[in-house]
């Protein structure tokens, strides 16, 4: 084993600047594998040292870790990483290391949402990022300014080291192109009734579409258009296709549509909203306690519905019983 | 919870962690053999393989009360060909498509890897999650961190390892361990000098509290002049002790065998230049003094205190000649751009990532050994290390040709796995 961390594994010790440094980019001698194609001007301006440290006798193979670091302190640019340099686990193909938001991305979305005041769909629409990530990331950002406004310390090196260290997502301000996308946006989720195989005998001249498969396989399943996280992209496209070089029909309707959806996050707003206050709250010095109207009838006819509440005459509590997990399934 | 032989070397099993041992199994491990084993032989080794990476914390009762025969998955869609059509030519022909020109075949869709979501219920849990956002080396010091009472799960403390996050959850672990579960170690040099450190703060401590009782009386009324004099220099005397730390991390740098064959001549030369200048500019008197007391009041940020200097000591090359600089403040200490953009290097890193021998980790800070072989953030989790705080998403989901399960195995060992627990099923 320490044959292996002294020689080929030496690479892995230190991160390797400006890059990933996963076990599936180098050789089983330790070379990295994607600086071997790609800089012949090595080959051309250090002869003797390539054959010596990293070539192990053999003219194609990669660098190690000496020669790399060599490279990189005289300023050489490092071969981007392919597919297959980012997989940490070297017998697992399907696995890569995505990559993470970078800080200038994380802060234009912090700044869409709050000073342009940008809804997350919109957000997430532009930069194609997903809207849970959207928001966790608002929602981060809010309590690091909160905690550097308390003066709290942060793991700055730990963070600036551990970013070094992972593949990022760019995000260059004040560029004409669209940005890079983060991920897909538009992920339709399987729905476990499509995952039999269906036969569906239909007559020829039937128009069968997405709406129509959907039906099939279930009555109440929607088709994939409805499913998907931003089915007003869909809408817009239809309507940018019927109104060519007409922006202004397709800015009407981007704009109603977040007038729409506005007024739907307020109403689910309000109604939470009263629904707390229609709580009735004791406050003690250790805890608040919540009073809520409970009705007997929604144990259910046989008294055993899950709706049921309190000790019920007949029905056993499980709480006891062997296996029975007791911490909290949620937080609040 | 104990594990012996985590690491073994002779029938080696991969773990939830960044030992270098695991790194040295994981680089020689292969897929199993199954030529000459039975159906049952393969299911029982590769359900053993996978168990000790997955939740081996977890017992098997409870991992098979979790399993789900259900895998997740999501397909990623277009919405410029959803609107495009309808899907009615999916279903031309036979019922399946028009069969394209041989020319223009689309590319195979790759397949989903559902096998490798296998092991997503054990993602859910709070250990492995906040192994998962490199908040700590391994699952078991996760483990240990929610045990202790350093996690937060959406700003309460949550002391259950077990705890299945779900989606929107935010957990936050105490900065501190965490930089103490990624960072390096400290020597022995280090570890004493800590010793000390806390020897002498808690005699310190000791002697404070014989004389508290008088003091404590007397303090708010009178007006002790030697503690005003003191506040008057206090500012100075802080920049001071900013410059002398620098001093002895520089020297700390240089003196240390395993940093100093890391840093190259050039980067040695500067080292010991910045070293010499700080010298210098430490033993003028304080008569002299290098800081203005009316200006240091003023200035709280690092720029304008690095400017002050960079001005008193006419470093500053863009500076007009005509602007009011003592003469006599003239000294040879002249900065080099380079020396000064050094300088604001070092002062910047000194106030973020100080030489502290009270912490647990070598000061400082940076990162433990064969960390970056194991550095990888799955999709699921955002995560802001800044504030050692993550949020959970939403559950793994296997898509066309990634799993977002980190598992080490391929489709072969999942796959058994997963056959094994639909056996009672």
């Amino acid at each position: 084993m320490f044959r292996w961390l002294n020689g080929p594994g030496a690479a892995f010790r230190d991160p390797l600047p400006g890059s990933t440094n996963y076990l599936n980019a180098y050789d089983p001698q330790g070379n990295l594998i994607r600086a071997r194609a790609a800089p012949k001007s090595t080959d051309r301006d250090d002869p003797k040292s390539t054959g010596e440290e990293g070539g192990l006798d053999r003219p194609d193979a990669g660098l190690g870790r000496s020669q790399l670091d060599q490279n990189i302190a005289s300023g050489k640019p490092m071969p981007r990483e392919t597919a297959d340099d980012l997989m940490p686990f070297p017998m697992n193909r399907q696995f890569r290391s995505q990559p993470v938001l970078s800080e200038e991305l994380r802060d234009e979305i912090y700044r869409r949402i709050d000073q342009e005041k940008k809804s997350v769909r919109t957000v997430s629409a532009e930069l194609g990022v997903e809207m849970q990530r959207v928001g966790a990331v608002f929602r981060l950002k809010t309590i690091e300014n909160q905690w550097a406004q308390e003066g709290k310390p942060l793991a700055t090196p730990y963070a600036r080291a551990v970013n070094a260290m992972l593949p990022k997502t760019p995000f260059i301000s004040g560029s004409r192109t669209a940005p890079l996308p983060h991920e897909s946006i538009n992920d339709l989720p399987v729905h476990s009734a499509t995952a039999r195989q269906l036969f569906h005998p239909v007559a020829e001249s039937l128009h069968f579409n997405r709406a129509s498969a959907a039906k099939a396989f279930s009555r109440d399943l929607l088709p994939a258009d409805k499913r998907i996280p931003h089915p007003e992209l869909v809408e817009l496209a239809k309507v940018a296709a019927q109104n060519r070089g007409r922006d202004d029909v397709v800015k009407a309707r981007r704009n109603e549509l977040e007038k729409q959806e506005a007024a739907l996050l307020n109403m689910r707003r309000e109604q939470k909203a009263a629904q707390e206050a229609a709580a009735k709250k004791i406050d003690t010095p250790r805890w608040q306690f919540r009073f809520e109207e409970i009705k007997a009838e929604s144990a259910g006819k046989d008294g055993r519905s899950k709706g049921g509440v309190g000790a019920r005459y007949g029905i056993p509590p499980q709480d006891r019983k062997k296996g029975q997990i007791k911490i909290p399934t949620k937080v609040e | 919870m104990r594990l012996k032989k985590a690491y073994a070397l002779k029938r080696p099993k991969l773990r939830q962690s960044w030992n270098k041992y695991n790194l040295y199994n994981l680089s020689r491990a292969e897929p199993p053999n199954t030529f000459t084993r039975t159906f049952f032989q393969q299911k029982w080794s590769a359900k053993s393989t996978a168990r000790a990476y997955h939740g081996e914390t977890v017992k098997e009762k409870h991992w098979q009360r979790m399993f789900r025969r259900r895998l997740r998955s999501v397909v990623p869609m277009d919405h410029n060909q959803l609107a495009r059509s309808d899907g009615f030519e999916q279903a031309e022909g036979r019922g399946s498509g028009l069969e394209p020109h041989p020319d223009n075949k689309p590319r195979p869709f790759p397949k989903t890897p559902y096998m490798n979501m296998t092991f997503a219920p054990l993602e859910r849990r709070l250990d492995t999650a906040i192994f998962r956002a490199m908040f700590a080396s391994s699952t078991r010091q996760a483990r240990q961190f929610v045990v202790h009472g350093d996690v937060k799960v959406n700003g309460k403390e949550m002391i259950y390892p077990g705890y299945l996050l779900n989606p929107g959850d935010m957990f936050q672990v105490e900065p501190d361990r965490v930089m103490f579960a990624t960072g390096a170690l400290k020597d022995a040099r280090e570890r004493r000098a800590g010793r000390k450190a806390r020897q002498k703060s808690e005699a310190s401590a000791a002697k404070s509290q014989d004389v508290l009782p008088s003091d404590s009386e007397s303090a708010p009324t009178t007006e002790d002049p030697l503690l005003t004099s003191t506040a008057e220099e206090a500012s100075s005397d802080s920049n001071k002790e900013t410059l002398q730390s620098l001093l002895s991390q520089a020297k700390n740098l240089l003196t240390t065998p395993s940093s100093a064959s890391n840093l190259s001549g050039k980067r040695k030369q500067d080292l010991r230049a910045f070293q010499r200048l700080l010298k210098r500019t430490l033993s003028r008197g304080r008569n002299e003094s290098i800081f203005p007391q009316k200006d240091t009041s003023l200035t709280d940020s690092l720029d304008a205190q690095l400017q002050e200097l960079t001005q008193k000591l006419n470093l500053n090359p863009a500076l007009p000649a005509d602007e009011k600089i003592d003469p006599r403040d003239l000294g040879p200490e002249t900065l080099t751009p380079e020396n000064s953009s050094l300088l604001r290097k070092a002062l910047t890193e000194a106030r973020e990532n100080p030489i502290d021998v009270t912490k647990p980790y070598a000061t400082p800070w940076r990162p433990r050994p064969y960390m970056s072989a194991f550095a990888f953030i799955p999709r699921y989790l955002e995560v802001h290390h800044r504030i050692c705080s993550a949020v959970y998403l939403r559950h793994p989901v296997a898509r066309p040709g990634l799993g977002e399960v980190p598992t080490p195995f391929g489709n072969d060992v999942n796959g058994l796995s997963f056959n094994w627990y639909l056996r009672r099923r």
